[in-house]
C-alpha cells in the first residue's frame, strides 16, 4: 500500500497552476508590520503589489533591525516582510505627488493603508474619494483601534494594542509583578493576517457580484477575538490572569526543564491522554484536575517526573503514548530545523541585489498554487520608473520632472534605505524601468 | 464626530448579504482549535459551516473546567454559525459534496475513513483540503511524530515562542521559557488557514479545480514572524529573554506609573525626544539620541536606560503623562505632524476595562447572549465590511439575538 505521507508530498511537489492571484492589482500605502504584511502575503500568491514610501527614510521599519545588524546596508526584516513588491518614493506633502498616488489607487483592486487613523481624508485619497472613481476597489484601513469610535485618533503600536485589548495582562507569572507581551509584535501579525482573510472574502464578493467596498480592522479587536478570557468573565465574574506555564485549559500543562538541562512543553488535553501520561506516572490521579490547585499540584508531580527524564526520552514516551509534548526550540534551532527546509517554510533565494539568503517561505503550504518569495524588499524608489511607467505610461522625461521637482525621489543614506555598496545603478535596467523583475 | 457617522452608516449590517454564501465548509475535528478558528472565519463571513465532530473531549477543553451548557469556553466560542454532527456514515454525502473540507484530526486518519484528500477529489476535484497538525501532512518529521497530537502549548514550543518570553534576571522556575498567554500558536495556525482556503476558493473561479492545503501548526508563528529565519543567518546565537525590553526598538513594553501601568512605545526618535520632554529626562537626550542608540544588541546596557525611565516613569501618573503629551508642540498641516514626534502612551487594561469602554460599545465589539437566563459575552468579528459585514447568528447550534 502506498504511504499516506508520500501521497501528499507527491501533490505539493506535483504539476502547478498558474499563480492563484495572478493580475490583481495592489496598492499600499504602509509602513511598519500590520499594514505590509497584507501585501507580502497577497504578493506571495502572485498579486503585483506596488508600495508606497516617503523619499528618504522609507518605511521606518527599514531602520529597525535587529540590533542594528543591516546586510549589504538591507534590514532583512523588511527586506522579507516586502518582498516581491515594486517599491516606489512619492512626498506626500506635495500636491503633484498626491495626484500621482491618487491615480495608482485608482488603477487597484486591493488599496491598503496604515496611517494614523483619518489621514487618508487629509491627503485627499480617502474611501469616499477613491469609490467615485473606482467603485469595485477594496480599500483596506488598518488601525490600533478601527476607524470610528472616541479612541480611532489614538497613536498605536503592537504593544500598545496588546495592553489596551487585555492580552498584557495575561502572559507571566501570577506573582512577579512584571507582564510581558508576545513577542515579535504578535499584536500586528495576526490582526494582518486576520485582515488578509478579510480583504479575499471581498475579493471573492467582488468576483461574483462585481462590487467592491470598504474594511475597517484594528490590532485590538483581532486580539479580543481570541481572548476566551472575556466570555470566561462573564460567566465567572473572574479575570484569569497570569497563569505562567500553566494553560489552564490543559491539565496538566507546563513547560519544564529535563534532567540534561533542556525544556520540554507538555499538554495534556483529552481523557485518553490523561490516560496515557498517567501509565507512566502512577501518582497523576484524575479527579477535579481542572481546579486550580489541583491543576498546580500535577503539574508539580510532572515537574519531578521530567526532572528525571532527558528530553530525546520524553519525546520517545511521546511518540509511543500518544501525548502533546515537545521540545522548546530557539531561533537558531528554528533557523536550522531540517524539517522546516524540507517542508520550504525556510528556503534560500539568490536575490539580484542582496545575493544568497534564507528566508521565511510562503505562510501556506499549497499544492498546485505555491506561494513564491521571487525578489527582496527593495530600497526607497528603487520601482519608480518601472510602476510610473508601466502603471501611468509616463515617459522618462515626465519621470526626470517629477525628480528634478522632488515629487518623487530615492534613498538616503539612513541603513536600511539604500542598494548594496556595490550595485551599478549604470547597469540595472530594472532600476531604469527597462525590464521587470524576474519571477 | 462628521467622519464617525459616515463610517457608521457605511458599516450598518442592515440588509446586507454575506461574503460566502453559498459556500459549503465542513470541518472535521475534535480538540484541535485551530481548525476551530480556520470554520468559525469562513462561518463569521457567511459560509455554511458544518462541524463533524469523531470525539467528544473538544468541549472539555476550557480554563477550569468552566462550561455553559455543557460547552467549554472556547467551544462556545468558537461554535459560531456552525451546525455541530458526530461521525457517522450519512454525513459523508455532505463531506464529498463540500467546497471547503477543514481536517484537523491526525495526519492520514481521514484516509482511513474513506473521507480523505485522494479518495474525496476523485469524486470532487474542485474540492478545497485544508490540513491542520503539527508537522503537516508530509515530509519525513511528519511521519515520525504522525501519533504525537496537537496542542497550543507544544506548538508554541516548537516555533520557538516561548524562549522570547519572560525574565533571564529571575531565578527558579521563573526564569524559565514562558507560554504566550492566549493560544497563540493555534490562533495563528487557524488564521492562516482560513487564509489558505480563501486563496485556493478565489483560484478555483479560475481553474475549476480544488487543491491540497497544509498547515503545520508547529510552524504557524514562526513562519508568519520572519525573525527566527533572520537571527539563524545574522547571528551565531539565538535571542535569550529579555523581559520587558523589546528586540527592535526601545522603549517598547509596559511600565509602571503611580496609579497602573502603561504600554509606552517611541518608534522614532522623534517620538522618543518628545517622551523625554514629557518625562523632563533631557539629560537622557545625549546618550540615546538615535534609535542605533538604543538598540538592545547590549542587554545590559541598554538595562541602565530602562532603570533611569521606570524611576522616572513611577512618578507620574497616567492622567499626568497624557497631560504633558497634549501640550507638546504639534504641526499644524497634519502629513507632517508626525516629524514632531508623538510617544505611544496608552493605559493597560484589565479586562473589566474592556468591557466597559464606551469605545467597544460603539463599535460592537462584543456581544452580549443570553444563556439559560444568564448574559454572555462573546467577541466579535474583528472585521467591520461595508457591503458583507461579518455576522454571528448562531453558537453551540441556536439561534442567537
Amino acid at each position: 500500500m502506498r504511504d499516506y505521507f508520500e501521497f501528499v508530498k507527491s501533490l505539493m511537489e506535483g504539476d502547478k497552476r498558474e499563480d492563484a492571484l495572478r493580475g490583481l492589482r495592489v496598492v499600499e500605502i504602509t509602513h511598519f508590520i500590520f499594514g505590509p504584511n497584507i501585501g507580502r502575503v497577497l504578493a506571495q500568491y502572485g498579486a503585483e503589489v506596488v508600495k508606497i514610501e516617503t523619499p528618504g527614510e522609507g518605511d521606518r521599519y527599514r531602520i529597525a533591525a535587529i540590533f542594528g545588524r543591516f546586510y549589504n546596508r538591507a534590514n532583512l526584516l523588511y527586506a522579507i516582510l516586502n518582498a516581491n513588491k515594486y517599491i516606489i518614493a512619492a512626498d506626500a506633502r506635495n500636491e503633484k505627488a498626491r495626484k500621482i498616488i491618487f491615480e495608482l489607487i485608482k488603477k487597484a483592486d486591493v488599496f491598503v493603508e496604515n496611517l494614523s487613523a483619518g489621514l487618508v481624508d487629509a491627503m485627499g485619497i480617502g474611501y469616499e474619494a477613491i469609490r467615485k472613481v473606482n467603485p469595485g476597489i477594496i480599500y483596506v484601513s488598518c488601525s490600533g483601534y478601527g476607524q470610528y469610535g472616541p479612541m480611532s485618533r489614538l497613536p498605536s503600536f503592537d504593544v500598545a494594542a496588546q495592553g489596551v485589548a487585555g492580552v498584557a495582562m495575561k502572559t507571566g507569572w501570577e506573582d512577579v509583578d512584571e507582564f510581558y507581551k508576545l513577542p515579535d509584535y504578535f499584536g500586528d501579525y495576526l490582526p494582518s493576517m486576520y485582515a488578509v482573510f478579510a480583504v479575499l472574502s471581498a475579493l471573492y464578493y467582488r468576483e461574483i457580484t462585481g462590487k467592491g467596498q470598504y474594511i475597517d480592522i484594528s490590532q485590538c479587536e483581532s486580539l479580543m477575538r481570541f481572548m476566551y478570557d472575556f466570555t470566561y468573565f462573564s460567566v465567572t465574574g473572574e479575570e484569569i490572569g497570569k497563569t505562567g506555564n500553566m494553560d489552564p485549559a490543559s491539565v496538566p500543562s507546563g513547560i519544564f526543564r529535563t534532567k540534561d538541562g533542556k525544556f520540554v512543553a507538555i499538554s495534556i488535553l483529552t481523557t485518553q491522554q490523561f490516560e496515557a501520561l498517567k501509565s507512566l506516572i502512577p501518582q497523576l490521579k484524575d479527579g477535579d484536575r481542572f481546579m486550580k490547585e489541583r491543576a498546580k499540584e500535577l503539574n508539580r508531580i510532572v515537574a519531578r517526573w521530567v526532572e528525571e527524564k532527558h528530553l530525546e526520552e520524553i519525546l520517545e514516551l511521546a511518540k509511543k503514548y500518544r501525548f502533546p509534548a515537545s521540545p522548546v526550540l530557539d531561533d537558531k534551532e528554528v533557523a536550522s530545523d531540517s524539517w522546516r527546509w524540507e517542508r520550504g517554510s525556510i528556503l534560500k533565494i539568490n536575490d539580484r541585489l542582496l545575493g544568497e539568503i534564507p528566508v521565511t517561505g510562503p505562510i501556506v503550504a499549497m499544492s498546485s498554487t505555491p506561494g513564491k518569495i521571487k525578489w527582496l524588499g527593495r530600497p526607497v524608489g528603487y520601482h519608480n520608473r518601472l510602476v510610473l511607467k508601466k502603471w501611468l505610461g509616463m515617459s522618462d522625461k515626465e519621470i526626470e520632472e517629477l525628480e528634478r521637482e522632488g515629487v518623487i525621489g530615492y534613498w538616503d543614506e539612513m541603513p536600511g534605505t539604500a542598494p548594496p555598496v556595490t550595485w551599478d545603478a549604470e547597469k540595472d535596467e530594472v532600476f531604469w524601468g527597462e525590464k521587470d523583475e524576474e519571477g | 464626530m462628521k467622519r464617525d457617522e459616515v463610517l457608521m452608516n457605511l458599516f450598518s449590517e442592515d440588509n446586507k448579504p454575506a461574503a460566502l454564501e453559498n459556500i459549503k465548509v465542513v470541518e472535521i475535528a475534535d480538540e484541535n482549535f485551530a481548525a476551530a478558528v480556520a470554520g468559525s472565519m469562513l462561518a463569521e463571513m457567511g459560509a455554511d459551516v458544518l462541524r463533524v465532530e469523531v470525539g467528544d473531549e473538544a468541549k472539555s477543553v476550557t480554563p477550569y473546567g468552566v462550561t455553559v451548557n455543557g460547552a467549554g469556553i472556547p467551544y462556545l466560542v468558537e461554535s459560531r454559525n456552525k451546525e455541530i454532527v458526530k461521525f457517522d456514515e450519512s454525513v459523508k454525502d455532505k463531506i464529498f459534496s463540500a467546497d471547503i473540507v477543514i481536517d484537523g484530526t491526525a495526519p492520514g486518519y481521514l484516509e482511513t475513513l474513506g473521507i480523505g484528500y485522494s479518495q474525496l477529489s476523485v469524486k470532487n476535484p474542485g474540492i478545497i483540503y485544508v490540513a491542520i497538525s503539527p508537522f503537516g501532512h508530509y515530509t519525513s518529521k511528519a511521519k515520525e511524530f504522525k501519533d504525537v497530537p496537537d496542542s497550543d502549548l507544544t506548538a508554541q514550543a516548537y516555533n520557538g515562542y516561548p524562549t522570547l518570553i519572560g525574565n533571564p534576571y529571575l531565578t527558579g522556575e521563573h526564569s524559565y521559557p514562558l507560554r504566550a498567554g492566549l493560544w497563540a500558536a493555534w490562533t495563528m495556525a487557524g488564521v492562516n488557514a482560513a487564509v489558505g482556503a480563501m486563496i485556493a476558493l478565489l483560484e478555483r473561479l479560475k481553474s475549476g479545480k480544488g487543491q491540497f492545503i497544509d498547515i503545520a501548526t508547529n510552524d504557524a508563528i514562526a513562519v508568519v514572524t520572519t525573525f527566527p529565519a533572520v537571527v539563524g543567518f545574522l547571528f551565531d546565537s539565538p535571542r535569550g529573554r529579555f523581559g520587558t525590553i523589546d528586540y527592535l526598538v526601545y522603549p517598547f513594553g509596559y511600565y509602571k506609573v503611580k496609579d497602573g501601568y502603561i504600554a509606552l512605545a517611541t518608534p522614532s526618535d522623534a517620538d522618543f525626544r518628545a517622551l523625554l520632554k514629557i518625562i523632563k529626562r533631557w539629560d537622557l537626550e545625549p546618550d540615546w539620541k538615535f534609535t542605533l542608540d538604543r538598540i538592545s544588541d547590549d542587554i545590559d546596557r541598554i538595562r541602565i536606560l530602562d532603570e533611569e525611565l521606570n524611576k522616572t516613569l513611577q512618578k507620574f501618573s497616567l492622567g499626568e503623562l497624557l497631560k504633558r503629551a497634549s501640550k507638546l508642540r504639534r504641526s499644524r498641516i497634519p502629513l507632517i505632524s508626525r516629524f514632531l514626534g508623538r510617544p505611544v502612551i496608552v493605559k493597560m487594561n484589565t479586562l473589566k476595562e474592556v468591557l466597559q469602554s464606551e469605545h467597544w460599545k460603539i463599535r460592537k465589539s462584543f456581544l452580549q447572549v443570553k444563556f439559560n437566563g444568564k448574559e454572555i459575552i462573546v467577541p466579535n468579528s474583528p472585521i467591520k465590511a461595508s457591503e458583507t459585514p461579518p455576522k454571528i447568528k448562531k453558537l453551540l447550534g441556536k439561534l442567537i439575538k
